[in-house]
């Protein structure tokens, strides 16, 4: 065992970290604001990106949504679904279609049994 | 004597600095900066072994100290913060790379010369501390610089490494040990 004289762990521990206790960087407060600063500019830009952006989608929301009808294009579109045959047939299978789905499921076979025996 | 009279004198010019920086004051932001970096970037020098990703890593804690400074609360130290968010870093750091970085380390540190000087002692000793140090866990490895290094109190490292005191006690209790073991040729066993 080579134990150094006069050192104990502790003092020879904290003698050994203590060397890079404090590294004082030449310059570095004067990067360190630039740095900060353009980190600034970069969050105001995305900011004000997000805002604008937020802002137009409310904006064409509100177009959209509160805009008056227009009466013109109410009529063409009216007059397109009237002049629509295939609209109108769709109109009627649809009406079918939902009747169909009204209508009690009937055994076929137990209605013809009782138009042939109407003794049942 | 209120806490308020207790409190030293540097932690109220942090106060006073850090509401001018959040008032946008980029000269105290300066002086905040000239202030802190030299520990913050020694502390950092000693976890990732690397003087320039030391830089990168302090410029980026400054950076968020900046952003958080309308919301900082004097509530702990500023030095305690800022280690705070470095220890976060360094923590990435490792993630990032996949590994803990320690430097270059290929074998047991070796005893003093007995031919050498003793300044030269004093530096092959320093250098195995540091040596071994790096092969520390690194909780344990961050709780012994902050505690040695950086002088904190264990409650500010507790706070510092978000973990509660007992552990950093036992963390520093197993560091001390380890490092005795690894340079039980200068010591003896521990």
């Amino acid at each position: 065992m080579n134990q150094p004289a006069g050192h104990d762990f502790d003092q020879d521990l904290a003698r050994a970290l203590a060397q890079d206790r404090a590294v004082p960087v030449p310059g570095f407060a004067a990067r360190a604001v630039l740095a900060i600063q353009a980190d600034r500019r970069r969050r105001t830009v995305l900011r004000w990106g997000s805002a604008l952006t937020t802002a137009a989608a409310c904006f064409l929301a509100v177009f959209v949504l509160q805009g008056g009808p227009d009466d013109a294009l109410a009529q063409r579109a009216r007059a397109l679904a009237a002049s629509d045959e295939s609209a109108q047939l769709s109109d009627i299978l649809g009406f079918a279609d939902e009747l169909s789905v009204l209508t009690p499921v009937i055994d076929r076979h137990s209605v013809v049994d009782v138009l042939i025996n109407p003794d049942l | 004597m209120s806490p308020e009279e207790l409190t030293p004198p540097e932690d109220e010019e942090d106060k006073r600095l850090m509401s001018l920086v959040a008032s946008g004051d980029d000269e105290a932001l300066r002086l905040l900066v000239h202030r802190h970096h030299p520990r913050l970037v020694g502390y950092l020098r000693s976890e990732v072994g690397s003087q320039a990703t030391a830089e990168e890593l302090a410029m980026e804690v400054f950076i968020r100290l900046h952003r958080a400074a309308s919301r900082w609360r004097p509530e702990a130290k500023l030095t305690t913060y800022l280690i705070h968010i470095a220890h976060n870093l360094v923590l990435n750091e490792w993630r990032r790379r996949g590994r803990k970085p320690t430097s270059a380390l290929d074998s047991t540190p070796e005893p003093g010369d007995q031919r050498h000087d003793s300044a030269r002692r004093v530096t092959e000793l320093d250098e195995a501390f540091r040596k071994a140090v790096d092969l520390l866990p690194p909780e344990q490895k961050t709780a012994i610089l902050l505690l040695v290094q950086q002088e904190m109190p264990y409650e500010e490292i507790a706070v510092a490494m978000d973990a509660p005191v007992s552990s950093v006690k036992t963390w520093i209790h197993r560091a001390r040990t380890r490092l005795r073991e690894l340079l039980k040729d200068y010591y003896g066993p521990a």
